[in-house]
């Protein structure tokens, strides 16, 4: 990969990229609404991009397909007053129409079982309305510059001036890493090229690269990005990536998942929990006297046949004594 | 077993129901056989109600002897009026004892307990039904229990009676007498179980110097039938009295008890029939877990080292019981099991069985068991994770594919990097896979072309061969007949054809040669 080439593509997708970005005014309504309001909020807009992450995971999508989604859902809510219930059509349409363009036929997974993954309960062709609804509105037509495109660009141009070095950069990891900050609709507000070199400074932070960041100071000064704005998104990196790789699980939160099982392992589920009829007997600290009686054994000679198997008399230990210690440390 | 016709198996019915068709009525079995030739007539004795009260005690004596007379109930029509007094007699003898009290005095033990093993204690008669299937067939039930019944009633109220005394009925109600009742714990009719039940559940509980010894036979019954029978009607009503038993234990367990768990009811979970006892069982299990949870290891490693390998109604069973030891578990025994445990459930869930998978998958349900997982995601995510992972994509059942989906995406809220981690782990383990795939068919080609131009080599560097045999032999391979040439061509042709044969069989797709 020729680097001269590299930059050069750099800067073409930096001057598309303003095209891409959601209308400011309709985020910041988004931010603003309140639970009560009837309207789609912060949370539940998060809520959404979560679940499309985990469609994302299952269905074996590329990134680019989540990046393309939540490009498009962010566009379209800043645009055009949603209501909730709509919500989840809105980001499964947007989910169908990224995967479209980005995978392979083969791998495009049916829209009924999209449906029925997601568990949602609209119909296919309420899904296909809505995806040219969103397409129409968007003028859709290709991919979209996103901070996927910054991140893929920034990875190759720095691996043509580090092929000599032994530390590499994951670009992996960086997707995973994007991925969650898009999770927040804070980071929907910021330009992709400025978001993709704050995570790549993160994570050259991260390994300690001293030479890697030489290289994205010159990534920064050939778009001419300013450091105020770069630090302060920075910042709000730094911050959402201590969270998504603390210790401290995110609490699986709103809509609780449906378990549909079939009927006969229902009917099993709930069968075995009988309440014992007959009354506890407790026992007493003088059963130890209790083998006194057995010493009345009318029926010893009975007994036998039936106690040779475990090897021990009547009145005997009640296993043998090498079986005994085996069991005594449990 | 009656023989069946084709024209019947060919519409798609069993043997098994077709024999349950043919039977139009519920079968009866008994041992009580009429011995003397002569019929019995039974006389009615006056009422106790209506007798003076020191004429009570001689005429309930009198009542308990008559009813010593044993009737044949297979035979239907005779004896009828006979059976009546005794069915009267026994009817009397269960309510004077429930509503009167001073019955029980000293002589009257021998008395009674003289009828009670007189009726009860019988060889229980052999199965009419050699392949008797205690969940398809209907069991056959006793005859005589008219009167039975009520001897069972009675043996009941007596126990039960506010004036009964351990201390002397202890001449009557020996090990000989425990021993025969335990035996008819074999009986096929469910309601003579049901009595022996409670029965037995009262004799422990007031014989405190008969508890070791039915202790003692119970193991018994149960490792024989676990090692050498396989064949007991009763270990469900035992395994009942035993839960009841085990709930009253006294902490710390003793040695005696803990053994029993571990070498007769762990065991038991490999009984064919474990459907049968499997709530009991079960039961009894999470008891000991609930009064001593060191135990729990030592548990589950016993269910797991008998973990059914074919039997998948028996593995729903096993999953249902880890669950239930699930919910009542330690957080620090969990720790101990866990890795053994959820390598076992990775398997259940990629069961094509789809009643396995779900079960298994339907854990993710259990809120409680979330909690430990989540406790200890790090070790438990990497075991799960391929598994789950493979079988969302390959597995044929839609529900399961859908369960599949909550737990993947529970398992992520839980621990997104490490989620991520394996994602990326086993992405590239799959490509990896996939290129030794392609480099292996390459490794085959390169083979194939080698093996073509060798053999034209070979032709081409042998003396005296007409043209024609070189241009045959470059343009088809599969060259099976025998040519007029030197021999050492036509061997290595031979060679080089099984050579190719190979490949072709072992590359499983044709390379086409023509060239």
């Amino acid at each position: 990969m020729d680097a001269v080439r590299l930059m050069k593509e750099l800067r073409v997708n930096y001057e598309q990229e303003a095209d891409f970005l959601p209308r400011e005014t309709g985020l910041n309504l988004i931010v603003s609404a309140q639970q009560s309001g009837g309207q789609i909020t912060a949370r539940s807009r998060d809520v959404t991009v979560e679940d499309l992450w985990s469609l994302t995971s299952f269905f074996g999508y590329s990134t680019q397909s989540f990046v393309q989604a939540v490009s498009l859902l962010d566009r379209f809510l800043a645009m055009m007053r949603v209501q909730p219930k709509h919500l989840s059509c809105v980001s499964l349409s947007c989910l169908h129409l990224a995967a479209r363009v980005t995978e392979a036929e083969c791998d495009l997974t049916p829209a009924d079982e999209l449906i029925r993954i997601g568990q949602c309960r609209f119909t296919v062709s309420d899904l296909g309305r809505m995806e040219k609804i969103v397409a129409e509105k968007l003028r859709f037509k290709s991919k979209a510059v996103t901070a996927l495109t910054f991140l893929q660009l920034y990875h190759q141009i720095t691996l043509t001036h580090t092929t000599y070095r032994k530390e590499t950069l994951s670009l992996e990891k960086l997707e995973a890493q994007l991925k969650a900050c898009l999770c927040r609709i804070s980071f929907s507000k910021a330009k992709p090229s400025v978001l993709a070199l704050a995570l790549l400074r993160q994570e050259m932070k991260s390994i300690q690269s001293d030479d890697m960041l030489e290289i994205a100071f010159h990534i920064q000064r050939h778009l001419k990005i300013p450091d105020a704005e770069l630090q302060r998104w920075s910042e709000r990196v730094a911050r959402c990536l201590s969270d998504y790789a603390s210790p401290k699980c995110c609490k699986p939160n709103h809509r609780k998942l449906q378990w549909i099982v079939s009927r006969r392992t229902a009917q099993n589920l709930h069968s075995h929990r009988s309440v014992p009829e007959l009354p506890t007997i407790p026992e007493g600290c003088w059963d130890e006297s209790e083998s006194e009686d057995s010493g009345e054994d009318v029926m010893s000679s009975g007994d036998e046949s039936l106690c040779s198997s475990l090897g021990s008399d009547a009145e005997g230990p009640f296993f043998p004594l090498h079986l005994r210690h085996q069991y005594l440390a449990a | 077993m009656s023989a069946v016709s084709a024209s019947e198996k060919v519409d798609g019915f069993t043997r098994k129901s077709v024999r349950k068709a043919q039977k139009q009525r519920k079968s009866q079995g008994s041992s009580q056989f009429r011995t003397q030739i002569a019929p019995i007539e039974l006389s009615p004795l006056p009422q106790l109600k209506d007798a003076p009260s020191t004429d009570q005690q001689e005429l309930f004596c009198q009542k308990l002897q008559q009813c010593c007379t044993l009737f044949d109930f297979l035979d239907s029509v005779g004896d009828l009026k006979s059976k009546e007094v005794k069915r009267a007699a026994l009817n009397e003898l269960v309510d004077y004892l429930s509503t009167n009290r001073g019955v029980l005095v000293e002589n009257a033990y021998p008395e009674i307990t003289n009828m009670i093993t007189t009726n009860i204690f019988r060889a229980l008669p052999p199965s009419d039904n050699p392949d008797f299937d205690p969940e398809e067939d209907e069991p056959t039930l006793e005859a005589a229990w008219p009167h039975i019944q009520l001897v069972y009633e009675f043996l009941l109220r007596f126990l039960e009676n506010p004036d009964f005394q351990p201390s002397i009925a202890k001449r009557y109600i020996d090990q000989k007498f425990v021993l025969q009742l335990l035996e008819l714990f074999d009986s096929e009719d469910p309601r003579e179980r049901d009595f022996l039940k409670t029965i037995l559940h009262r004799i422990y509980g007031k014989f405190l110097g008969l508890r070791a010894f039915i202790r003692k036979q119970i193991n018994n019954i149960f490792l024989k039938f676990i090692y050498e029978t396989e064949h007991f009607n009763g270990v469900a009503e035992l395994l009942e009295i035993l839960g009841s038993i085990i709930n009253g234990f006294a902490l710390p367990l003793k040695a005696e008890h803990k053994q029993f768990l571990m070498k007769v009811l762990i065991p038991l979970h490999t009984a064919k029939a474990l459907s049968l006892f499997h709530a009991q069982l079960a039961y009894c299990v999470v008891q000991f877990l609930e009064k001593d949870p060191t135990l729990t290891e030592p548990v589950i490693r016993g269910l797991l080292k008998f973990w059914p390998k074919t039997c998948s109604q028996k593995e729903v069973m096993f999953l249902g019981e880890i669950e239930e030891i699930l919910d009542v578990i330690e957080p620090s025994q969990f720790k101990k099991i866990q890795e053994p445990l959820f390598k076992q459930i990775a398997k259940c869930v990629s069961n094509p069985h789809f009643q396995v998978a779900e079960r298994a998958l339907y854990f993710w349900n259990n809120e409680y068991i979330l909690s430990l997982i989540e406790e200890n995601i790090d070790k438990i995510l990497p075991i799960m994770f391929s598994s789950l992972y493979k079988i969302s994509k390959e597995h044929w059942n839609q529900t399961i594919v859908a369960l599949i989906y909550n737990v993947l995406k529970t398992l992520m809220e839980m621990n997104c990097p490490l989620f991520d981690e394996l994602t990326a782990s086993y992405k590239t383990q799959k490509q990896r896979e996939m290129m030794k795939e392609q480099e292996r068919d390459e490794l085959w080609k390169k083979l194939e072309e080698l093996q073509i131009s060798r053999t034209s080599e070979v032709q081409n560097n042998s003396h005296g061969l007409p043209a024609a045999l070189n241009n045959n032999s470059n343009n088809n391979n599969n060259n099976n007949e025998p040519r007029e040439s030197s021999g050492d061509v036509e061997a290595t042709a031979v060679i080089m054809e099984d050579l190719h044969q190979d490949a072709t069989d072992t590359a499983g797709e044709s390379v086409s040669c023509a060239k």
